[in-house]
């Protein structure tokens, strides 16, 4: 199975060209165009109760589509917002994703549910993260564009910017300063990474974007 | 008349060097500079063509403006810059004496050759492909431009090709689309978040934007105030 990603960093997409065999599970509402021989199996993502414990407290899909074929064919996946997307191949390993990351993985990669904590939820970045583990290739997406760091003891990262993340790495949430400075520094509330691993960032943030939106509306 | 693309695919402009006495009829508000030997003439029908105030209101139908531009080279050698309201891609399609149908809002420019006129695509798609009620439909022989949300992706469909509704932008007349679901089973299109998409058939040019206003609308639309 062959993946490009197209049109980086800006409007991401992901070609996926299929032959019989080929599998690939997307997140619900994914596709944007495929070939008509091309299949859609809808199931629920990562078991039932699962599946609806994410949709309440996480704001992630109910369902994935399953994509196979029985002759050569291809699937556009996209997201609903403009950024960047990455890959990355799991290989026995795990990976936290913050909700609404997730675009595609191949059939060994283990769809579940972390719970993330409520300092997550405080710090706006939902109550669960989802688990992608086992092996196979993940493709993940962002608003804006993506950058990644190998952290190594601390680092922070201002909420609603943190992609994913390795397991090795736990989330706390901090103020930037002092009571004052956290307030007026429009930094607010941030997130703070501990331990050694790997995490991606987006250069933008939604509800930066939201933010920005209402205060130009009138 | 010459043209370049430039900024691919996040935010393209089209850039025409235009002769004196050659024209293009471009979306009300795409101008984004241009020469001062270029003048403007700002009329609710396509250039030669008939129609006039009738045109003018079924454009608007289609989701584009009553009103379109036209911009005449008087002198050699001008200038003319345009792009699309928001941040996304714009191709060229050379028309060649067929008819391409573009969805309402991706029509971005024309040369005056091409004729414009707005298509109606039958009830259900009309209900149900998440696109306007009507299209635009442009024939002759001429330089289009679209433009959209997101990159554009050209599909050249021999048979069947299925696209999510919201994610089409052209396509030649020589291909039909009906609406369907996206998987065999009723149940799994709803479920699925593909709900109802749109089966094209036939043999000709697809173009396809891979992203989707509404889908960033929904995303966005629970964050903001309310008005």
């Amino acid at each position: 199975m062959e993946v490009d990603i197209r049109n980086r960093p800006s409007f991401a997409n992901l070609m996926v060209q299929l032959e019989p065999g080929d599998r690939i599970i997307a997140e619900a509402g994914a596709m944007a165009s495929m070939s008509s021989n091309v299949e859609i199996s809808t199931r629920w993502s990562g078991g039932m109760s699962k599946a609806i414990v994410k949709r309440v407290f996480g704001s992630e899909s109910l369902f994935v589509n399953e994509f196979s074929t029985s002759s050569p064919g291809h699937v556009v996946l996209t997201q609903p917002f403009p950024g960047d997307m990455v890959c990355t191949e799991l290989t026995g390993n795990t990976l936290f994703l913050q909700p609404g990351a997730f675009i595609a993985c191949e059939p060994g990669v283990t769809l579940g549910l972390g719970w993330a904590g409520l300092r997550s939820l405080i710090a706006r970045e939902g109550l669960f993260r989802l688990k992608v583990s086992g092996h196979g290739r993940v493709w993940f997406g962002a608003y804006g564009a993506i950058f990644t760091r190998e952290v190594q003891d601390e680092y922070i990262v201002d909420t609603g910017h943190l992609v994913a993340y390795e397991p090795t790495i736990a989330i706390r949430v901090g103020l930037v300063g002092g009571i004052f400075s956290s307030f007026f520094s429009g930094e607010g509330v941030i997130t703070r990474v501990q331990g050694q691993g790997k995490i991606y960032m987006q250069s933008r943030s939604f509800s930066g974007l939201a933010a920005w939106t209402n205060t130009h509306l009138y | 008349m010459k043209h370049e693309m430039l900024c691919r695919p996040s935010a393209t402009a089209v850039r025409f060097a235009l002769d004196a006495g050659e024209g293009l009829t471009c979306e009300v508000g795409a101008m984004i500079a241009m020469s001062s030997a270029l003048t403007v003439e700002t009329t609710s029908r396509s250039r030669g063509g008939g129609g006039g105030m009738i045109k003018g209101l079924k454009r608007m139908f289609s989701g584009e403006n009553f009103f379109l531009n036209h911009f005449t080279a008087h002198q050699p050698n001008q200038t003319l810059l345009i792009g699309p309201t928001m941040m996304g891609d714009c191709v060229h399609h050379p028309l060649r004496g067929g008819t391409l149908v573009v969805q309402g809002s991706s029509w971005l420019a024309a040369t005056d050759e091409i004729e414009i006129d707005t298509t109606w695509q039958g009830f259900s798609s009309a209900l149900f492909s998440g696109e306007s009620m009507f299209w635009v439909k442009c024939s002759g022989v001429g330089e289009l431009f679209l433009s959209s949300f997101g990159a554009i992706y050209p599909i050249r469909v021999d048979g069947e090709y299925t696209v999510d509704t919201g994610h089409i932008v052209a396509f030649e007349d020589t291909l039909r689309f009906q609406i369907g679901k996206a998987s065999r089973s009723l149940i799994g299109s709803l479920l699925g978040g593909e709900g109802l998409v749109c089966k094209f058939q036939g043999q000709g040019l697809l173009y396809c934007q891979s992203h989707n206003p509404p889908s960033l609308g929904q995303l966005l639309g629970p964050k903001l105030k309310p008005a």
